[in-house]
């Protein structure tokens, strides 16, 4: 095609093209987004894939660097480790897979109410979502075939995918759709996804409008709003209509495997479905079979002793033995899972901001990242947007351990001799964390005495006024992963943040964060995301010191595993090498 | 006799009561809610109050424990608050599982460390004797857990012989069952050898000094049926008192192996329950392990008053 008839091609889509896709050609043809990023975001707003592929080729302006984020995925692997998303690599067909999973699903598996990653990862086996986030934050369509927004991304549509069925035959409806994301926005469910809806979707807001459209009407606009039904959602399965509560007992769902066997607490079973809608992921294994242990080191021997092929999730901290082990494949994958060390706002002494900076700029968090995690995480730098975040700015300077201005912070803000206590539970490194800013603190003349406890006495009612986690002068909270940071900035840091343990009120930081999720593209985004993380590191309501990489652990033996930092993985493609 | 076993078995349902009772209401002094700990820190109170709800968990504490007591005298335990499974699908299989590794390790440890014992004894004060005391003391002193993950490293990780867990496959006969369970038995049979093995030997030495044996010896008797005979039958007395206390460790007291070796046990099943705030799991488990204790001592009695008619078991008979 010459470069007249690429042009006019061009011109004729952008003509039949809504306002946000034109923006985004726009934003890409002006060298501010990246190809990679490009087709992302087209992804997001419901540019079919080869439409995406076409205006990338055609309007690129061959930038490479485009607006500052490309790569959420390039951390330096070392050792045994390979990066997520490694080139496909020849298996054999058919055999058995088996994988470890610690602590596997720790209540029963009820797609509404799930909120354990365990739940999720033996969930998104059989049951399928709308969409499909894979592991650099790319939505691929699955049971919606295409998705459109309105003007200003306050209506969303989606296309339901035809000729797909329920693992019993039933064929997959949009009634089906609406009634899955309905039960989710229905208070009287008390679904986990009601805390991600918030703001977002009401009750009753997903309409089947025909057998194959869905249309949803949110409360305000929001640009990410396929995320929410994507596989980013713990809760957004899609489940039959006449879904009864009992999930556990059949499993129903469209997905590539059919439960064969679930024993709670022990493990389960599956079996390639034949059936399967998409012909290229039916599986090539036959069967994959999951045991949970419920203690971490039970499992990390598990895979060394080859009692399991594949730990779908291992912890650095727990699994350090497998991360130079010659016989075992690291798949590392940058994440948003960090913690909150929280600083009452509004108590002594951290009501003075000087205090707080004081306290972030003692910490090394160079040192804690390879201390604690040998070296298998980002640094944070005070804000929740990790650096996995396409639309954080990372020309925001990072914050480096400097003690002679935390000193100098400390003596004007006369503050000398001031303790406090450091609440948190005794699980992951959370302990070992508490002690180590006892040091920092120490460094700068803050007395801190960490507080461990068990979890449901540091989580306590998890609501102001009942909770040590929300009530505590300091406090160290674990948070997963999510693959954007609007749970985060708006939970943990609005004025009327349910999860606001710091008790930051500021109204200037409430607006940006308003301005942020309502944002459509990227650029847009990723300005407002500055002004936050400009905002957040002069308040320092909270200290965010690092994000921590999701780990999986592999044989040497075993190809194609896909994971995503949510929890979720994907062995349709996976198998025994040749070579074994 | 007959009056005496009715006697103990009252006494041990007593016991049971009172119990159930520890168990309920210790558990419920502990901090956080049950329906907060299934749904996660992050849940709205809504949906913890409707959970709570749904799982009778609001109910005032008395009422609670009447109603899971009123369960257990038709037969029902009741459902996982977590799994939301009925308990005794899970709780019976998981008894059956600690009996299975038990009767392993006793069968095992028994006639090694009584044979050690009376080899011990035999020829006492020698190298041989203190080998034996002294080896079998300095394995007791090891906990279980650090024994088991030596025998892991060793055997599983390093030689490959025994898989690293004790869950065998599906459908795997007994003696692939036995293969899966050997590592975690012998960290049992460490524990074990030495306790029984100074038992036997004490009892041994006893008995080799008494009247009696001098006796069988002096009439001229062959060594090997002076032993059958008499020593044994008198020296294994206080030993079995010591084996049926252990019944209570092994049932329910191995949590830490159980999870090592990922054993779906009723120690791990406890663990689980107590974690999970799985109040219904925790009780129905924790009163099992005290019937099998119960009835373990209760057993032990009876069998002593049998080896030895001199102990009349006797107040209850008087």
């Amino acid at each position: 095609m010459s470069r007249d008839q690429t042009s006019r091609r061009v011109d004729a889509i952008r003509a039949k093209r809504s306002e946000l896709e034109n923006h985004l050609i726009d934003e890409y043809s002006a060298g501010r987004l990246s190809r990679r990023e490009f087709i992302r975001r087209g992804g997001v707003i419901g540019m079919s894939a080869p439409l995406v592929g076409f205006l990338a080729a055609a309007c690129g302006t061959g930038s490479k660097s485009g607006g500052g984020s490309t790569s959420s995925n390039g951390g330096a692997a070392s050792g045994n480790a390979v990066e997520a998303g490694g080139k496909e690599v020849a298996v054999k067909p058919g055999g058995t897979l088996k994988l470890g999973m610690s602590p596997g699903p720790s209540t029963e598996i009820d797609p509404i109410k799930v909120a354990d990653e365990g739940g999720l990862g033996v969930m998104s086996q059989s049951g399928e979502f709308l969409a499909w986030s894979d592991n650099k934050l790319n939505l691929d369509p699955r049971l919606a075939e295409s998705w459109k927004p309105n003007k200003d991304g306050s209506v969303w549509t989606f296309k339901i995918r035809q000729g797909v069925k329920f693992h019993d035959g039933t064929p997959l409806t949009a009634a089906d759709v609406a009634s899955s994301i309905n039960a989710l926005s229905d208070p009287k469910n008390g679904s986990n996804a009601l805390s991600t809806f918030a703001g977002v979707l009401s009750k009753g807001s997903a309409t089947a409008v025909d057998p194959t459209t869905v249309r949803f009407e949110l409360d305000s606009p929001n640009g990410n709003f396929p995320y929410l039904l994507s596989s980013d959602n713990y809760n957004a399965l899609i489940v039959p209509k006449d879904f009864n509560g009992k999930w556990e007992k059949t499993f129903p769902g469209t997905g590539p495997w059919k439960m064969q066997k679930y024993t709670p607490n022990s493990g389960v079973s599956y079996v390639k479905n034949t059936d399967y809608w998409d012909k290229g992921r039916i599986p090539k294994l036959d069967a994959q079979q999951v045991k949970f242990y419920p203690k971490e080191q039970a499992q990390i021997l598990g895979l060394q002793s080859g009692d399991v092929d594949v730990l779908v999730h291992f912890s650095p901290t727990g699994g350090k033995a497998l991360l130079n082990d010659p016989n075992i494949t690291v798949i590392q994958l940058r994440s948003s899972v960090h913690r909150e060390i929280h600083m009452r706002n509004d108590k002594k002494p951290f009501d003075d901001k000087r205090v707080r900076q004081a306290l972030a700029l003692a910490v090394d968090r160079q040192a804690l990242v390879s201390g604690l995690f040998a070296g298998k995480a980002d640094v944070g730098n005070d804000s929740p947007f990790a650096p996995v975040f396409p639309s954080t700015d990372k020309s925001v300077a990072q914050r480096k351990q400097d003690l002679e201005k935390a000193k100098a912070l400390m003596q004007q803000a006369g503050v000398s001799n001031a303790s406090a206590t450091i609440d948190t539970w005794d699980g992951f490194e959370l302990p070992d964390l508490a002690q180590l800013l006892q040091n920092y603190g120490q460094q700068i003349g803050l007395k801190l005495s960490p507080n461990v406890t068990p979890a449901g006495t540091y989580y306590g009612d998890a609501v102001f006024g009942k909770s040590p986690w929300l009530d505590s002068v300091m406090g160290i909270t674990d948070y997963g992963h999510r693959g954007v940071p609007n749970l985060f900035l708006n939970a943990q840091l609005t004025s009327k943040g349910v999860w606001n343990a710091a008790h930051f009120k500021n109204p200037t930081y409430d607006g940006l964060v308003k301005d942020y999720v309502q944002s459509l593209d990227l650029q847009s985004q990723q300005a407002a995301a500055a002004k936050i993380q400009n905002l957040l590191l002069d308040e320092t309501p909270n200290i965010y010191a690092y994000f921590y990489y999701f780990l999986t652990g592999t044989k040497k033996n075993v190809g194609n595993v896909e994971v995503t930092a949510m929890g979720h993985y994907d062995i349709t493609k996976a198998g025994f090498t040749t070579g074994a | 006799m007959a009056r005496f076993i009715a006697k103990r078995v009252a006494l041990g349902l007593v016991t049971l009561v009172l119990l159930s009772m520890l168990v309920f209401f210790m558990a419920n002094v502990l901090p956080g809610n049950v329906a907060r700990r299934v749904l996660g820190p992050f849940a709205s109170p809504t949906a913890v109050a409707q959970l709570n709800h749904q799982l009778g968990t609001d109910k005032p504490l008395i009422t609670q424990y009447l109603n899971q007591m009123k369960g257990y005298l038709q037969g029902d335990m009741g459902k996982s608050v977590s799994t939301r499974q009925p308990i005794s699908d899970v709780l019976w299989p998981a008894l059956g599982h600690s009996i299975k590794l038990a009767v392993l390790a006793f069968l095992i440890v028994v006639p090694l460390s009584i044979l050690g014992g009376v080899i011990a004894a035999l020829n006492e004060g020698s190298t041989r004797d203190r080998v034996i005391t002294v080896g079998g003391l300095s394995a007791t002193a090891v906990p279980d857990f650090v024994w088991a993950v030596l025998l892991l490293i060793v055997f599983s990780l390093g030689l490959g012989i025994f898989p690293s867990t004790a869950a065998w496959p599906d459908g795997s006969g007994v003696l692939t069952q036995i293969r899966y369970l050997l590592l975690p038995a012998f960290c049992l049979v460490f524990v074990l050898f030495g306790y029984i093995a100074r038992m036997a030997r004490a009892g041994t030495i006893e008995a080799l000094d008494a009247d009696y044996t001098r006796t069988a010896v002096i009439k001229g008797l062959p060594q090997r049926k002076v032993l059958w005979r008499h020593v044994l039958r008198n020296s294994l007395l206080p030993t079995i008192a010591v084996i049926a206390t252990q019944v209570g460790y092994l049932m329910g007291g191995l949590v830490v192996i159980e999870l090592i070796f990922n054993y779906q046990g009723i120690g791990q099943m406890i663990f689980r329950a107590a974690t999970q705030k799985d109040f219904p799991a925790l009780e129905a488990a924790v009163l099992v392990v005290g019937v099998v204790f119960l009835l373990s001592t209760l057993v032990a009695d009876v069998l002593y008053s049998i080896l030895n008619p001199r102990v009349r078991l006797g107040s209850a008979d008087q």
